[in-house]
């Protein structure tokens, strides 16, 4: 009797065991079709960005390229002026780093750590101006640049984004969990606001202060509204827009000089996506750690 | 010699205020002021082509509401919601789907989350013209594939019925990832006791998803819904490139459509109206939702 029912758990076992191979087949064979699919757009960015001109207007479209053709890359840079372009997006992304990270550390320090009356009015004062978007008050700001001589400028490009209230948001929360007592042994020890910044908070929050730089940092590199806006000659242009504008730049058809197109947009996204193989660990979590407080 | 003598307290408040005082002088100048100007603006006949304006009082606001704009402005509105609802389905049931196809915790399955998660960081525009080129009607690999299991070609950019699917594409395949990504870390958090009792109880795993997951879950989904909503009404990039708001305006999303006033037609009264109209319209959203979360949400106590 005993025999049988272990006989029986056994079967149970077994079949149970068989079941879940089954599943984790299909849960494989699901997740390489997903991948597949995901991944497509960009291996064809990068294949496309090294055929020739005959190829990519080939009846049918190859997979891999006969011939590799860097110099598509060569001519996107000189003819498509990517190199200019390649400039104005690092100084513009520079200039709106350095302008959020500092302006959002004293902030956040400000509103964490700092007493003050009328301390909360002005914080809600920050967290309402979340709820203005560029996209809404564009025209009053593009207005008040151009009378101030800003258009085309990388003081223009970089002004409107020169504050960030979501970074000062979640500095501040970050900020708020720090005890105290840090704080005041620091100022026993003669630190003023800014060493206790630079030496105490800073230090103590570093992931989190690196994590929203790395957000701040793709999103201005990948800023497109208002640079097309305020940058609307070739001097300024900005890699995302010059991108946009690509199709128009060389002569003929659009479709015609794709593989170039291909190129421009590798070399747009290539310092983003490096930066994503290094700090994945950061870059996963970037998005939805401010949310989730 | 009393008087000169300054309160330590006050002046430590001093300097702390200091510290927020550039970011609130700022706001002022680049966010508060433009929003009065706005306002301003929508009262007058402002077009940048001509060297005067004047108040022309609601004129602006009758065109919007009954006159020309009207079926312009209900149109942005309809494709605005449209897509909405496109990308808002897409990050919350698709994203829903792709977590539950990667959550196993090997290292291989750890290394093709990061990758259904880099589209994310890929530039929109990069992005866009790589669909532009994958969606070409003529000599773009979709309509090859399509041709290969007998699908006619279609004009996936030029025919009105197609356009704003396309451009659903190009976001979903950008915001998959993260709805992916931000489910998978809150399955995480949920304890791994429920689903035990629960299999003690002979539930099976589609109960055990309906029962458990989804409800513990429903935090995540709010806040998922609340700022993909948000940030789904402010698209403009991938619309800009895509399709410029064509054709016959089957596209033409609120941002662009304010965009096209401005940057086109020179008509800043009439941009400023609808912008207007556009900021009240995010703030509804925005007070609408945080009504909802503060009610209907299930907590882990």
């Amino acid at each position: 009797m005993s025999v049988q029912a272990a006989a029986n758990t056994n079967a149970r076992n077994e079949s149970a065991k068989r079941k879940r191979k089954i599943m984790a087949g299909i849960q494989w064979a699901l997740a390489i079709i997903v991948l597949i699919i995901i991944v497509f757009p960009i291996y064809w960015m990068l294949v496309s960005s090294v055929k020739s001109q005959e190829e990519i207007l080939l009846a049918i479209p190859t997979l891999w390229p006969k011939e590799f053709h860097f110099e598509n890359y060569i001519n996107v840079l000189n003819r498509g002026n990517f190199a200019k372009y390649y400039w104005n997006t690092s100084v513009m992304t520079a200039g709106i780093l350095i302008a959020q990270v500092v302006t959002g550390i004293f902030a956040g320090y400000g509103f964490s750590k700092g007493k003050f009356k009328g301390q909360g009015l002005c914080f809600i004062i920050v967290l309402g101006a979340l709820m203005i978007p560029l996209q809404v008050t564009f025209i009053p700001i593009y207005i008040m640049m151009a009378n101030w001589g800003m258009s085309d400028t990388f003081l223009g490009l970089i002004l409107p984004e020169a504050v960030s209230p979501y970074y000062i948001f979640m500095l501040r929360q970050t900020f708020m969990s720090i005890d105290d007592s840090y704080i005041e042994a620091a100022r026993m020890d003669g630190l003023g606001r800014v060493g206790i910044i630079t030496r105490i908070l800073a230090p103590m929050c570093k992931s989190t202060l690196f994590t929203v730089t790395l957000v701040t940092f793709t999103n201005g590199w990948n800023a497109y509204f208002w640079p097309k806006i305020i940058a609307k000659g070739e001097s300024r242009r900005v890699l995302t827009v010059g991108l946009a504008y690509l199709k128009n730049t060389f002569a003929g058809g659009e479709s015609m000089n794709n593989h170039e197109i291909m190129a421009g947009a590798v070399l747009a996204v290539v310092p983003v996506i490096i930066l994503f193989f290094i700090f994945q660990k950061y870059m996963l979590t970037g998005y939805s750690k401010a949310a989730m407080k | 010699m009393k008087e000169k003598r300054i309160n330590p307290r006050k002046l430590s408040a001093v300097k702390d205020f200091s510290c927020v005082l550039p970011v609130l002088i700022f706001l002022a100048v680049f966010t508060y002021y433009p929003i009065v100007e706005l306002l301003r603006i929508s009262f007058t006949d402002w077009n940048l082509l001509n060297d005067t304006w004047q108040y022309v009082g609601l004129k602006n606001w009758t065109w919007l509401f009954a006159g020309s704009g009207t079926k312009y402005l209900w149109n942005s509105l309809k494709v605005t919601v449209l897509y909405s609802i496109g990308e808002l389905s897409i990050t919350l049931i698709g994203g829903m789907i792709f977590a539950l196809i990667f959550n196993r915790m090997t290292n291989s399955f750890a290394a093709m989350r990061a990758i259904i998660f880099m589209p994310k960081y890929v530039a929109m525009s990069s992005a866009a013209v790589v669909f532009l080129w994958i969606l070409n009607t003529d000599s773009g690999i979709f309509n090859y594939l399509l041709s290969l299991v007998g699908i006619k070609a279609v004009d996936w950019l030029g025919d009105r019925n197609m356009a704003l699917i396309s451009v659903l594409m190009l976001t979903g395949w950008r915001c998959i990832g993260y709805g992916m990504m931000v489910y998978l870390s809150a399955m995480m958090g949920i304890a791994t006791d429920y689903y035990e009792a629960a299999a003690l109880d002979g539930a099976n795993a589609v109960q055990r998803f309906f029962k458990i997951t989804l409800p513990m879950l429903s935090p995540t989904t709010l806040f998922l819904f609340v700022t993909t909503f948000l940030s789904s009404m402010k698209v403009f990039q991938s619309v800009d490139i895509l399709t410029q708001g064509g054709p016959y305006r089957s596209t033409e999303v609120f941002v662009y459509n304010i965009y096209r006033y401005a940057m086109v037609d020179f008509r800043m009264d009439r941009a400023s109206t609808v912008g207007i109209f556009f900021f009240i319209l995010l703030l509804i959203v925005t007070v609408a939702t945080m009504k909802i979360s503060n009610g209907n949400v299930t907590y882990d106590s």
